[in-house]
């Protein structure tokens, strides 16, 4: 009795839904549009960075040394047309500036120290940091070159290799992520409006005339549900391949296990919205802010989650995306397999059960509050 | 159908509740059920007994708990106190013996014919192997069948009706419960779904209906009326109508205006009951009718009126209505319309404020108005009838402008070159059903927003306002959410919105739908009061009893006009008779005829039936003896006056039907 009503509930959302066209471009056109979008706009890696040299040194000293700053492959010459040298940073026309002052050879030589001014914008903190390390880097490696002194007398000798990774291709890091950012929106505003609707034309009312149970009703639009955003997670995994070429590498068994438990985590979550909301742009805009918040500042998409600050820190254990994420990018990048990704999957099930738990909590009573 | 019962699953022993036997109870018992909204109280303590097989009315103005009292019986809403029993058990644990049509379509758009029976049977657990079945008997009652694959969202307004009674049905209930079935739904399509009831319940099933159309109230069995959270009066119709002791008069007069005035100085000294214009006649209620007569014979004398005839008839179950709620006090009253000063009126030139000739409209291939001419004088209050899909909205938006016309010619206020110019739509309002106040405004912003979008003087803005928040009873409440007003209400708002700057042509399209009686009352006399001050107004509906209240009419079958005059006129232009039987077998009587008949002419009145015919003379002894071969008693027969609606009726039908 309960497995047929649950089937009848599955089949007719299914039904509803490859008839809603705005439903379909939502599960299938816009994931694939953002997936691109994400994958191409979004660069961590600091490049291009416009630097402006004032050399009035005018040696080969000076000359090598502006040279060096280019071979980093992280700075572009910039244009400098104004009548003072800070113009350039103040009217933006380069993010750092460099002065070789007059006789910065001849001190060196004389092992005297030699001076070279600096300035960097530091409104943008991040890429601060990276170009004072890189001026840092190549000066030292221009004076250790110009005085003789070979590193091997530093005593301690790095041998840095990038695992994973090696040639440090950024859409490694950006798609796998975005399949989590992604599958944590679209499924769970399917859902939410799909619930919504119910209430806004009233057929929620046909429901409660019957004696469908609140379990019967949720189970069989969750895993209406559940199956498009597993068509979802398909397409968005052919075009990440084809388009990234982000494939699998190692065991992708994890992420077949775990892409159904994550859905069924993200879809709980619309219901418990689609419940407590009574119209769909209340739910559209609770989900949107929720889940864009969750999905890109707690889930360690873009920023690392051990540098979220402690109360916050608490709050992204409970959000499924962190663990998803976590598991594509062992799926697509580590390949560790169940080894290094079980606990994911747990931490997902624990939260979608207990998700499930709230939304028929909230749903139990199948009837119309007074 | 006997299988319906044979399928039918009852209630096992060891649910019951009561220990009572199942045929000591009535089929729906409720025992003082009270309903609290935080401090309001939506029901006062009901206390109802619905038998098996009971067409059951239950009739009132908005807000008068019918839509709580329904929700409580389906099961959906628990009652703060008091019990509602249903077939012996509470309301909530009978839900799978009952089929509840609410009165929001709740089907889903989205989901064709078919798949809607479907999921309403898996969600109400029907046999697998019995689905089929009962979906095709179900569909061909409702001659739905060649529409499986449509989707819901496409089906007219009957048609939708229709379906979501297939998906009560699908379950084979005991009881149904239907909130307001048929608003929105037109006149042929109401009568069949009337007919579909009435023959619903000669298989023993309980249906308990609300409805807003006081003509169909009176084809049940038993009627409630409720106001104000309570059952007031009880009754099948005839009883109610007997117990009001008035009877009605018609008078037909020439002067409208000046009778009604002076016979209303006989309601204030107490000797008549009521006096109201209906269209081209004048209604008094009086408790003896040959007393009235003389007495309204008396005053017209002395006011020195004529009167063409005056003509006793029984009360309707309106009077009883409006009777019962003028008592209660609960009438707003009316009050003049505040009218800026003569001088900045425009005088029209001629007396005709809307003229078509030869007007048609095609989309694409569908011919949506054909040929239609029309003439319609300032003063006048015109009607446009016809099913849904007749051409009636395409029309009136022709004739605001609002839609190009494929051809013909047209003068609006004399005006026949751009009806589109500003000067020309200050001079014409139009409020449609679906007219929109914001929800999310206030009732005072509302109006403030349309003075402004009608450029009325900042002067007279205030004391239009007042007078709108007057007429709607709405006084010191103006700063309330519009989405909070009750249906009815909002609709009183919107029509006093599109009328604030005083139109010399008013456009009215559908404006009563889903209005209860007493604001139809009520608009109606504001319809009047314009229409008197010069205002020409072109008005849709579907209520035949409101149709009445034109001063002329036409009625369009598939984009033609196929009757025009006043309703009187119309009713007298019908062939044929019409005959009220009085049987011993309701239902089989009613097959037989309709076995011979067209089925538009036989039709089931509460306990009645009625039957059209051509030529009497030859077709009524054929009536006996086809009810005689078939072993079926004829007790009585009697001629009655034709109404509007089976006027309409006959018209349409024998103009080729209405569309599906």
């Amino acid at each position: 009795m309960i497995i047929r009503r649950i089937r009848n509930q599955f089949f007719k959302e299914l039904e509803q839904f490859q008839r809603d066209r705005l439903g379909l471009a939502l599960a299938f056109i816009l994931p694939v549009i953002a997936l691109l979008i994400i994958g191409l706009a979004i660069r961590l890696e600091a490049k291009n960075l416009s630097l402006v040299v004032r050399d009035l040194d005018q040696t080969s000293l000076s000359r090598s040394y502006i040279e060096r700053l280019y071979a980093t492959n992280l700075f572009v010459p910039a244009q400098w047309q104004g009548e003072r040298f800070p113009d350039a940073l103040d009217r933006d026309q380069a993010q750092v500036q460099v002065t070789i002052p007059p006789g910065f050879s001849a001190d060196v030589d004389a092992g005297k120290t030699g001076n070279v001014q600096v300035v960097i914008d530091g409104s943008d903190v991040i890429n601060a940091r990276v170009i004072k390390l890189a001026i840092d880097g190549t000066t030292l490696s221009v004076l250790q070159e110009r005085l003789g002194k070979p590193s091997e007398t530093l005593g301690v000798v790095a041998q840095v290799r990038l695992w994973f990774n090696p040639g440090r291709q950024e859409s490694l890091f950006i798609v796998p992520g975005s399949y989590g950012v992604i599958l944590a929106i679209f499924p769970p505003l399917l859902i939410a409006i799909a619930l919504v609707r119910e209430k806004e034309q009233g057929t929620i009312l046909q429901l409660y005339a019957s004696s469908l149970s609140a379990f019967e009703l949720l189970v069989g639009k969750s895993l209406a549900y559940i199956a498009v955003g597993l068509g979802e997670a398909l397409i968005l995994f052919i075009v990440g391949w084809l388009f990234f070429g982000v494939g699998f590498v190692g065991d992708p068994s994890p992420l077949f296990v775990g892409t159904p438990v994550f859905m069924l985590a993200g879809v709980q979550l619309g219901l418990i919205i689609g419940i407590f909301t009574t119209t769909q742009s209340a739910a559209v805009q609770a989900i949107g802010t929720i889940k864009v918040l969750t999905a890109f500042l707690l889930a360690g998409f873009l920023f690392p989650l051990s540098s979220v600050p402690f109360p916050f820190s608490i709050f992204s254990y409970f959000v499924p995306v962190r663990y998803y994420i976590e598991l594509c990018r062992d799926v697509f990048v580590r390949g560790s397999g169940w080894f290094g990704t079980w606990h994911l999957i747990v931490a997902m099930l624990v939260l979608g059960i207990a998700e499930f738990g709230l939304a028929w909590w909230g749903m139990r009573r199948m009837q119309l509050s007074s | 159908m006997p299988q319906i019962l044979a399928h039918a699953s009852f209630p096992e022993k060891a649910d019951r509740t009561l220990s009572t036997p199942v045929q000591e109870i009535a089929t729906i018992a409720i025992r003082k059920l009270y309903k609290h909204y935080g401090t309001t109280s939506a029901l006062r303590g009901i206390d109802l007994e619905v038998q098996q097989g009971e067409l059951f009315g239950l009739i009132g103005p908005d807000g008068a708990g019918k839509t709580t009292a329904f929700n409580i019986l389906g099961g959906v809403m628990e009652a703060t106190a008091g019990n509602a029993l249903i077939l012996g058990l509470p309301a909530r644990d009978a839900r799978n013996y009952i089929g509840y049509l609410t009165q929001q379509f709740s089907l889903y758009p989205d989901l064709s014919v078919e798949e809607n029976i479907n999921y309403s049977a898996g969600l109400r657990l029907v046999p697998e192997d019995q689905i089929e079945a009962r979906r095709t008997k179900y569909l061909t009652l409702m001659q739905l069948d060649r529409f499986r694959d449509r989707l819901a969202g496409r089906l007219s307004g009957g048609m939708r009706q229709k379906l979501a009674l297939c998906c009560a049905l699908i379950s084979e209930p005991r009881v149904l419960l239907l909130d307001e079935p048929t608003t929105g739904v037109d006149t042929i399509a109401r009568r069949e779904f009337w007919d579909i009831l009435a023959s619903l319940t000669a298989q023993d099933i309980t249906i308990v209906v609300a409805t807003p159309d006081l003509d169909e109230a009176e084809r049940c069995d038993r009627v409630a009326l409720m106001y104000d959270g309570q059952i007031q009066q009880i009754g099948t119709p005839a009883q109610l109508k007997a117990d009001l002791g008035l009877q009605r008069l018609v008078i037909r007069t020439s002067a409208l205006f000046k009778t009604e005035q002076a016979l209303l100085t006989l309601v204030q000294t107490g000797e008549l009951a009521d006096v109201s214009t209906l269209g081209d006649r004048i209604e008094v209620l009086t408790p003896d009718a040959q007393l009235g007569k003389k007495q309204v014979r008396d005053r017209l004398a002395q006011a020195d009126l004529d009167c063409d005839r005056i003509q006793p008839e029984v009360a309707t179950l309106e009077n009883v209505f409006t009777t019962l709620l003028r008592r209660q006090g609960s009438v707003p009253q009316s009050l003049p319309f505040p009218r800026s000063p003569p001088e900045s009126a425009i005088t029209p030139a001629s007396t005709i404020a809307i003229a078509a000739r030869d007007l048609n409209r095609h989309f694409g291939n569908f011919h949506a108005v054909v040929d239609l001419n029309l003439d319609i004088h300032y003063g006048e209050v015109y009607g446009l009838l016809g099913a849904n899909g007749a051409g009636k909205t395409t029309t009136i938006k022709m004739l605001c402008g609002l839609l190009p016309i494929s051809s013909g010619t047209m003068a609006i206020a004399g005006e026949t070159g751009d009806l589109r110019s500003p000067a020309l739509r200050q001079r014409m309002g139009y409020m449609s059903q679906k007219f929109t106040l914001y929800d999310d405004l206030t009732i005072l912003e509302n109006l403030q927003f349309y003075s402004g979008v009608y450029g009325i003087p900042p002067r007279q803005q205030r004391e239009k306002i007042r007078w709108v928040l007057a007429i709607c009873g709405l006084e010191g409440q103006e700063h309330l959410l519009t989405r909070q007003l009750p249906g009815g209400w909002k609709q009183r708002v919107a029509f006093g919105a599109s009328v604030m700057h005083e139109p010399e042509i008013l456009f009215l399209d559908e404006p009563t739908s889903g209005v209860d009686v007493l604001a139809r009352q009520q608009f109606w006399q504001l319809i009047n009061d314009f229409a008197r001050n010069g205002t020409a107004i072109l008005v849709t509906t579907h209520y035949m009893n409101e149709a009445e209240q034109c001063n002329r009419m036409c009625f369009m079958v598939a984009g033609r006009k196929v009757a025009e005059g006043s309703a009187s006129e119309i009713k007298a232009a019908q062939p044929g008779q019409l005959f009220e039987l009085r049987v011993a077998q309701l239902q089989a009587s009613y097959d037989r005829l309709r076995q011979h008949w067209e089925p538009w002419r036989v039709s089931i009145f509460g306990d009645r039936l009625h039957i059209v015919l051509d030529h009497s003379n030859q077709e009524l002894p054929q009536v006996e003896s086809l009810l005689q071969s078939a072993n079926l008693p004829l007790l009585d027969t009697q001629s009655l006056p034709f109404s509007l609606e089976d006027a309409f009726i006959g018209e349409v039908q024998r103009a080729g039907g209405a569309p599906p």
